[in-house]
């Protein structure tokens, strides 16, 4: 029978599963939002990779399974659980290796982690002070500018110019813009001023990691199409795309962990 | 492994700075003296019926009262001791023994003076300026702030016994319990050792946090029992690390160690087994207090020095311990705010990047650490850093 190696990443907003099989291709994958409870997250997330791999009925059929993301000692059946910051880094690494940095921007901290030859972390750093820089940050600034997350994310893309936001803080930064909006300044600037502030914070992490040559978004925060042309900007440099989803990259990370682990 | 004679006991001692053995040995009639820095020598602080207590703030919630107080940018054991002195915690100390070498510990102490919070009126502090570099005009210089600001206060107010005669005393029983810490520190030395980073932490703490006579009959025990102790027989660790950093009194610091299977080899808190945990060699020739002085001088590594010989014993101690324990790794830990461990291992991790090929990981944390998430992804990933990196490289990744 073949075998398959699965991934669960359990994180604040989306619970992400890969299930790879011998060779390394992905078999099946799934994100579903978060639940409160990490273990129904990773049950939902694991059942609907799985439905995706006709060899596959339950989680138990899995060779191998590793947990990571901050709910990843609460993942049924898994075999080791190991933290997201070596997952993101080894996710990266088998898409595409010859990329050496991340800047990995999930639903309640951003990292900066650079990648060594072997897949493993060579250094890494972590915002987890406050919501500023995160997936939530996103979430609520989308709910002062009353429109649906995606939208906001784009809404950056079409500003002629930037106005500066100085609030790092998520609550303060939601004050500033409605102060602003009030003002009737355009809400593409206010949308670009965040974007900044945010890839500012992202920019400390990469240079605090280290990282250097050629980096990389991960996590839910990097399908942000105006945060990550904020970070080029800043970074001055062309952010590498990766052919795989970047919300992924956890969860892929983990399944090839759980691969080399079972041969 | 079975659980280690006395460990249930210890953790019940660590839960409130006013634990059973305090009581006991303030029944008795002895002087409580509490102390909260490495600057003042423990050991002269349990002469004759005075007996030390390394102040402490168990279960410690909101500190809203300390910020008022002092400041939010104050580090969390300050705000925590004052908060707790607020509370009532520290009612039992007859004296409160303090040092400049931290201006934020100081606000704590003279707030407590001026807000009358212990309600003991035969109470009294006193607060000495400690030498900035180690020199006999330094060591001089300390042993008369000491006499003055501590001994002299105790004999007079307290009616203790200073003698020399007093002071070899309370240094062969304080070098009874260090004996019984050397050797167990030899014990962490083992490739699966028989004691684990939680363990040894609390040893440590209880040992600073009660009377020494009363705590040393079970310590001895405990080491009687560790003695016979197996390990199991699966080596659960991925990784040996040295921590080193500020005061460290919550042992869920070590618990987060253990959850991402790191052994902690050896620690240097300012408080902790190295130094502290050493027995004081003395001489007929000199007067013990100088030589205790001498002692707590040079082994001192607190980053107040700031004399370039103290800076490189910190930053050379610290690769000689990760030789000595085989460590994979160093960790530096900072309370928040503290502003000599801030700078301390900023220089400390470049140092030793430099001079050396082990990795190096500094995290900063709040008094109180349970809960901490973010921590344990921290250190699990470092963990990981060392521990994955070795298995690549046994299957030839590279």
């Amino acid at each position: 029978m073949a075998k398959y190696y699965g991934g669960c990443d359990v994180g604040s907003t989306y619970g992400k599963c890969v299930i790879l099989n011998e060779e390394g291709k992905i078999a099946g994958h799934a994100t579903v939002r978060s639940k409160i409870n990490p273990v129904e997250t990773a049950n939902l997330a694991l059942a609907e990779a799985i439905a995706m791999v006709e060899d596959l009925d339950k989680p138990e059929d899995l060779t191998y399974l590793v947990g990571t993301g901050y709910g990843r000692n609460k993942v049924p059946f898994a075999d080791e659980n190991i933290s997201e910051i070596s997952c993101h880094a080894m996710g990266v690494h088998v898409t595409d290796p010859t990329i050496t940095g991340i800047i990995d921007i999930g639903g309640q901290d951003v990292k900066g982690i650079a990648v060594d030859a072997d897949g493993t972390v060579k250094n890494f750093a972590m915002n987890d002070k406050c919501a500023a820089g995160t997936g939530k940050f996103f979430e609520g600034m989308a709910r002062a500018f009353e429109m649906p997350l995606d939208e906001f994310c784009r809404l950056s893309l079409t500003a002629k110019n930037v106005i500066p936001i100085t609030a790092q803080c998520a609550v303060f930064a939601e004050s500033e813009v409605i102060s602003l909006v009030g003002e009737g300044k355009p809400r593409e600037e206010i949308a670009a001023g965040l974007q900044v502030s945010i890839a500012k914070r992202c920019f400390v992490m990469a240079k605090k990691a280290g990282t250097d040559g050629k980096i990389t978004l991960t996590g839910g925060c990097a399908k942000n199409e105006g945060l990550k042309k904020a970070i080029e900007q800043v970074l001055r440099i062309k952010v590498a795309e990766l052919p795989i989803d970047p919300q992924l990259m956890g969860a892929l990370g983990a399944a090839e962990y759980a691969r080399q682990m079972s041969m | 492994m079975r659980d280690l004679k006395h460990i249930h006991f210890y953790e019940e001692l660590l839960e409130e700075a006013n634990n059973s053995l305090v009581r006991k040995a303030k029944d008795e009639g002895n002087v409580a003296v509490g102390y909260t820095c490495y600057y003042i020598p423990e050991v002269l602080l349990n002469v004759d019926r005075a007996f030390s207590v390394r102040l402490r703030a168990p279960r410690t919630g909101s500190l809203d009262i300390s910020q008022y107080y002092m400041s939010s940018f104050i580090c969390g054991y300050s705000r925590a001791l004052f908060e707790r002195a607020f509370e009532g915690g520290y009612n039992f100390l007859d004296y409160w023994c303090a040092s400049e070498t931290c201006q934020q510990m100081n606000r704590v102490v003279e707030n407590v003076d001026e807000l009358k919070l212990i309600k003991n009126d035969k109470f009294a502090h006193g607060i000495i300026d400690a030498p900035l570099k180690v020199s006999e005009h330094g060591v001089k210089h300390y042993v008369t702030q000491i006499t003055h600001e501590f001994l002299e206060p105790l004999q007079e107010r307290f009616g203790i016994d200073i003698s020399d005669t007093a002071i070899r005393a309370a240094v062969k029983e304080h070098n009874e319990m260090c004996a019984i810490f050397e050797e167990i520190s030899v014990l962490r030395k083992e490739s699966n050792p028989r004691i684990t980073p939680r363990e040894m932490h609390i040893l440590s703490l209880v040992s600073y946090a009660c009377p020494t006579a009363k705590i040393l009959p079970y310590l001895k025990e405990t080491l009687e029992d560790l003695r016979t102790r197996e390990a199991d027989e699966k080596n659960k660790w991925r990784a040996r690390l040295v921590v080193v950093g500020s005061e460290l009194d919550d042992y869920a610091f070590s618990e987060i160690m253990e959850a991402c299977r790191a052994y902690v080899v050896t620690d240097r808190y300012c408080f902790g087994t190295i130094p502290g945990r050493q027995q004081i060699p003395l001489t007929d020739t000199e007067p013990a207090l100088e030589q205790v002085c001498r002692f707590y001088l040079d082994t001192n590594m607190c980053p107040r020095f700031m004399s370039q010989d103290k800076v490189m014993q910190r930053h050379e101690e610290l690769l000689r311990y990760a030789k000595e324990f085989k460590a994979d790794g160093i960790v530096y830990e900072q309370a928040k705010f503290c502003d000599f461990w801030g700078y301390e291992k900023l220089i400390g991790t470049a140092y030793l990047k430099d001079k050396s090929d082990i990795p190096v990981m500094s995290v900063d944390r709040e008094y109180v650490i349970s809960g901490s998430g973010q921590l344990m992804t921290r250190v699990q990933a470092f963990v990981e850093s060392i521990s994955l990196k070795k298995r690549q490289k046994e299957r030839g990744v590279r």
